[in-house]
């Protein structure tokens, strides 16, 4: 068993032996001592002579397996040197900055109402939409706003002619929607919206809605807060909770302003919220029977909510934008941002 | 509207705290803006009295003086010449703020300590006027009336120790535009009992109806009028808790009779209108239509031109005010009169709104009226109002009301279901609190069952009219809070297929090729609109001269986003946007019109200027041209298969488009691709090249391919490349040549793409050299070296004929 240990021994040095080559004149003189055709494993192999008969094919299994093992390392270390070798010769500064590329970007507005969709298209919703230039009856007055109604102060008007305007708000697609279909329907309707006011940071002269209209036997007011309070914590976070506060809408009745709690703060006050702990940021309520009557459904069958806010306010919350105008600017630093 | 804490008290017990006052008005419906603590800035502010002067040793113009502020007396240093013994005067302590500050140029307000002044201690300050932020005095202290009471803090001394809501009261509730209205919604919530003032008049013997009469001549809008006449009334100040009153919901005192009229429409919420009697023709109120252009002064000293609809209040000879909006400057109350009429009525709202809207004049009257006054609060009012002038100013009333009612409005009676409350609500409230709420509101229970409940409304709920009003006003008060958060399972699906969604995919696509989405105004000046066309739509009532159109093209908004980024150093630019454009049809509009003859299209804009490739250390620099932007829309063309377009090359200019190509999608004219030209970009002060195609959404939309996508099998055997370059005439459009190649080869040229052009003087003058890249494949067969050069002899020889070119190498 002599000669066993003395590959055991070999072996280990040669391991040993192998870490430290670091260049090619090394690995030769290691090569050469013990690859060499006077190596040392060679000699290993002049000693199976002594080892008895029998156990002769066991040691020269052994000696051979390292033999292998040792050319495969060898081989590998040889590479390794090479490799480092080249790198030195040839030198490649990669602290040279990628070539730049434009980056595209979607417009904020676009990414929040994206959010805004997905999330009711998941729950049912379809979309629709409408025109820009809206006739009065369908903006007004089959929104139960007749003419001489001073609920018209609410939102002041872009004329284009005498019962032409630019509509004020996307519930004209509400009307449109039911005057082409029966219950059930259940819809939003995004779209841009125009108001005849001065503008300045909080407000402009034009902004974008999302409409929600869900229409069928037995829809209730508690499956409108059910139905929004699950989109506000995908949309805000699951922790955030919903104020139903009461409210005048002509076309719902009963009609609610909704708050979500700041999810800036958590509810605690801050400057978002102006230190009340909650955020305006849709209004909603039961269809009026009213609307049923304009559109032809029966209002004692059906019932049906509705609800409508706007993408830019919702997006200067969730981004902290403090501006409106910013939106209609399009400067790339701003674009740059989202 | 502006409600005053102080004031509420009068018709409720309410002990709690402001905040709470607006947390439960907030749950009621009625937001509050704001809560004003009026006695705020006078904090630390109290009433003092003088009661030692001395000189200070070290400052001629100082004193020392020693102040009794009740409790303790204080030394307060004081540089005001008017300074004496006996004085009540405002007194300011360390830590307040002082509004306004002497010996600052901009009068900005500053904290006070105590101090040491020229070596004598100061332990306060007492104010002048200016100080204090109430005038414009500096010259000296401020002395209060003698009567004051010594240690009161200042702002109860003012009357400002209350606290102001700013409520906004929505259109639906005329009824809350008074305290005592919001007093009884506050007293449902807080469980209060609300007591209204008891109003006992102490009348004279003389009969009413011997001084006054009033004819309504149109009944429709004005279904009731009603007047009373206080005699020998003394007009002067008000008593200063009504003057605080007024202006703590924000009016001027003006006198006491004009005041009382506005207390009584704060108070009740029904507006008023008080007449010198003896300023009244005939001492007789006609209520009638104006003429057609009949000019009027109000009370504000304005000329009004009225209308044949604008209902006026006339007396025998002249109109005297126009109804429920505003007096007439011709009987107004003033230091002279001496006797009044009140009036009291109740006026048609639509009238109201009409006139008010006509003459551009919303008043606290029309505001109210318009929104629906009570048609039987109108003797209350009436009566509320003599009371408080004879108390006040010291009026003989006289017997009896003169009450013109021709036709009685009565109280609704409506019915409300419980099963129908609780199917709309989705939850079952207990009747009982049902009940509670309905009495709580002053609803008179004519009838309850099991079933539901039959009501009277009072007339001041204008707004209760339909079951759905009551079961709106039971889950209002009872809380939206209590009602729980349901979800239905029920899922829909339309039974139409779900169209792709191209908006997302073409920006995702354009997004990918590193464009910028922008948003843009829909609204631009007429002078820009008509570049792209006569027919765009005008806005009858624009902001400005500057949005006074509607958009016909996404041109000009997006050259001047260009511009403001340029203005900015941003040059490089690469924009996309899709957005509507309007126009007046014409008859060959196809588009559907879905609101009179205006036709909405949705369009694709895309933008490119500057640097084709970021500024980098080993690529020549580029700037984009027309082939970038034809590459982007064919990119964006692949991207959504869409393949029945066809670019059309017009040779001509214009001032929209230096160069221009047609895009058809589908067999339609569909937009264009253009270099901008100059006069168009001077327009927007954009000095650059800018590269643009605006193309219609709608047709992108409808040709895309990606619907109708299938698997084509992949081609069994490869593909052969040939390179091929010809000398031409300089003229020879490029795309001439592929035609030509496409034609003689048929679908063995499965691709040719142009890979050089080249001009020398070996090549000659007049000539350049295209080369081109062809892919010849065949789906039978591989093709062998002789076919493929059987195939290429043919083409250039059809090329070299057809064209007059030379082959340049092979």
């Amino acid at each position: 068993m002599d000669v066993v240990n003395q590959i055991e021994e070999v072996k280990s040095k040669f391991f040993e032996e192998i870490q430290t080559i670091e260049d090619e004149k090394q690995l030769e003189e290691f090569r050469v001592k013990y690859l060499g055709r006077r190596g040392i494993i060679q000699t290993l192999f002049d000693k199976l002579k002594e080892v008895p008969k029998e156990e002769k094919p066991i040691v020269g299994k052994i000696l051979n397996e390292f033999k292998e093992l040792a050319q495969v390392k060898f081989e590998q270390k040889k590479q390794e040197i090479e490799r480092v070798e080249k790198k030195i010769e040839k030198f490649v500064d990669l602290t040279i900055p990628g070539r730049f590329k434009y980056t595209g970007r979607k417009h904020p507005l676009t990414q929040t109402l994206e959010e805004i969709k997905k999330i009711f298209t998941a729950m049912g919703f379809e979309v629709a939409s409408g025109p820009e230039i809206e006739d009065d009856y369908h903006n007004f007055e089959a929104l139960n706003i007749p003419p001489e109604h001073p609920a018209r102060d609410m939102q002041d008007t872009f004329f284009i002619s005498d019962n032409i305007i630019l509509r004020t708000h996307t519930s004209p697609v509400q009307i449109r929607v039911m005057e082409s279909k029966q219950p059930p329907v259940r819809i939003i309707a995004p779209g841009r919206v125009y108001r005849n006011e001065a503008i300045s940071a909080r407000s402009y002269c034009l902004f974008h809605q999302v409409e929600g209209l869900y229409v069928d036997e037995g829809v209730s007011f508690a499956e409108l807060k059910g139905t929004l309070l699950a989109f506000a914590k995908q949309m805000f976070g699951s922790s955030v909770k919903l104020r139903f506060r009461p409210s005048f809408f002509p076309f719902t009745e009963p009609s609610a302003e909704v708050d979500v709690s700041c999810f800036i703060c958590g509810g605690k006050g801050c400057r978002v919220c102006k230190y009340g702990g909650w955020l305006e940021i849709l209004g909603c309520g039961m269809v009026d029977p009213n609307v049923f009557k304009f559109v032809g459904y029966d209002s004692e069958k059906y019932t049906g909510y509705a609800f409508g806010m706007g993408v830019e306010r919702i997006a200067m919350l969730k981004y902290g934008i403090d501006d409106i105008r910013l939106f209609y600017e399009n400067d790339i630093r701003f674009l740059e941002q989202f | 509207m502006k409600i005053s804490h102080k004031w509420l008290k009068n018709y409720i017990d309410l002990n709690v705290e402001p905040e709470e006052v607006k947390e439960k008005l907030t749950m009621l419906g009625f937001e509050v803006e704001s809560v004003e603590y009026l006695g705020e800035r006078f904090k630390n502010f109290y009433v003092g009295e003088v009661v030692e002067v001395n000189k200070h040793p070290n400052a001629d113009k100082l004193t020392v003086c020693k102040v009794n502020l009740g409790k303790d007396t204080f030394q307060i240093i004081c540089g005001a010449p008017n300074v004496a013994v006996g004085q009540k005067v405002p007194v300011a302590l360390a830590g307040a703020v002082i509004p306004r500050n002497q010996h600052d140029p901009e009068g900005k307000p500053f904290v006070l300590t105590k101090a040491k002044i020229r070596g004598v201690e100061s332990y306060g300050m007492i104010c002048s006027e200016y100080e204090l932020g109430l005038g414009d005095d500096k010259e000296g202290i401020m002395v209060l009336e003698p009567d004051a009471k010594v240690g009161q803090p200042l702002a109860e001394y003012f009357g400002l120790d209350d606290v102001v809501y700013d409520v906004s009261v929505t259109p639906n509730r005329p009824d809350c535009l008074s305290h005592i209205g919001i007093a009884r919604e506050l007293a449902l919530a807080f469980g209060l009992k609300l007591k209204k003032p008891e109003v006992k008049l102490n009348e004279s013997d003389k009969k009413i109806t011997d001084y006054a009469s009033v004819e309504i001549l149109d009944v429709e809008n004005c279904p009731r009028y009603s007047a009373k006449v206080v005699l020998n009334v003394k007009v002067e100040q008000s008593p200063k808790w009504l003057q605080n009153y007024l202006k703590a919901v924000g009016l001027r005192p003006i006198n006491n009779i004009v005041d009382i009229t506005n207390f009584v429409l704060y108070e009740i919420g029904h507006p008023l209108h008080a007449f010198d009697y003896d300023k009244l023709a005939g001492h007789k109120i006609i209520v009638k239509c104006a003429k057609d252009g009949e000019a009027f002064i109000t009370l504000d000293g304005k000329v009004r031109t009225l209308r044949k609809d604008t209902l006026m209040i006339c007396d025998a000879e002249k109109p005297v005010a126009i109804a429920g909006v505003m007096g007439g400057q011709n009987s107004e109350i003033t230091e002279q009169t001496r006797n009044v009429l009140i009036e009291s009525a109740y006026f048609n709202p639509i009238s109201i709104r009409r006139t008010s809207k006509y003459l551009g004049l919303s008043t606290d009257a029309s505001y109210r009226f318009e929104r629906g006054a009570d048609p039987n609060a109108v003797i209350w009012a009436l009566e509320r109002a003599a009371q408080l002038m004879a108390e006040i100013a010291g009026g003989e009333v006289l017997k009896g009301v003169i009450d013109v009612y021709p036709v009685k409005i009565e109280q609704k009676i409506v019915s409300l279901r419980f099963s129908r409350l609780n199917s709309v609500i989705g939850f079952e409230i207990p009747k009982d609190e049902v009940v509670k709420i309905i009495e709580g509101l002053e609803l008179e229970i004519l009838n309850r069952d099991d079933n539901g409940l039959t009501v009277r409304v009072p007339t001041f709920r204008p707004d209760l009219e339909r079951e759905i009003d009551l079961i709106e006003e039971v889950v209002r008060v009872y809380g939206y809070d209590k009602i729980p958060d349901k979800m239905s399972s029920v899922i829909y699906f339309s039974t139409e297929k779900i169209k792709p969604d191209f908006y997302e995919i073409v920006r995702e696509g354009l997004i990918g090729a590193g464009f910028k989405e922008i948003v843009t105004n829909s609204m631009l000046d007429e002078d820009k609109a008509s570049l792209f066309g006569d027919n765009f739509v005008r806005v009858l009532n624009p902001i400005s001269r500057e949005m006074s159109a509607l958009r016909t093209s996404l041109i000009p908004s997006a050259l001047s986003v260009v511009r403001h980024n340029f203005g900015y150093g941003m040059r490089d630019l690469k924009l996309f946007e899709i957005g509507r454009v309007f126009k007046i049809a014409t008859d060959e509009d196809e588009k559907p019109r879905l609101v009179g003859n205006y036709v909405e299209e949705e369009r694709l804009l895309i933008l490119m200027t500057g640097k084709a490739e970021p500024i980098s250390y080993d690529i020549k620099e580029r700037n984009f041209d027309i082939y970038d932007l034809k590459g982007e829309v064919e990119r964006l063309f692949r991207r959504i298969f869409l393949e029945n377009y066809r670019f059309i090359y017009y040779p001509n200019n214009s001032e929209i488009a230096e160069l221009e190509i047609g895009v058809e999608i589908g067999g339609k004219y569909a937009g264009r691709l253009i270099k901008v030209g100059d006069e168009l970009l001077k327009k927007f002060d954009v000095e650059a090249d800018v590269y643009i195609a605006e193309i219609d959404f709608g047709l992108i939309c409808e040709n895309s391919g990606i619907e109708t996508r299938h698997y084509e099998e992949l081609p069994k055997f490869p593909s052969v490349y040939r390179d091929l370059a010809f000398v031409v005439d300089e003229n020879l459009p490029v795309g001439e040549i592929e035609n030509a190649m496409r034609e003689k080869m048929g679908d063995v040229l499965k691709s040719v793409r142009l890979f050089d052009i080249y001009r020398d003087d070996k090549i000659g003058a007049g000539k350049k050299s295209v080369a081109f890249s062809l892919e010849i494949f065949s789906p039978q067969k591989t093709l062998t070296d002789e076919e493929v050069n059987a195939i290429i002899q043919g083409v250039v020889k059809h090329i070299e004929q057809k064209f007059g070119a030379k082959l340049r190498s092979y």
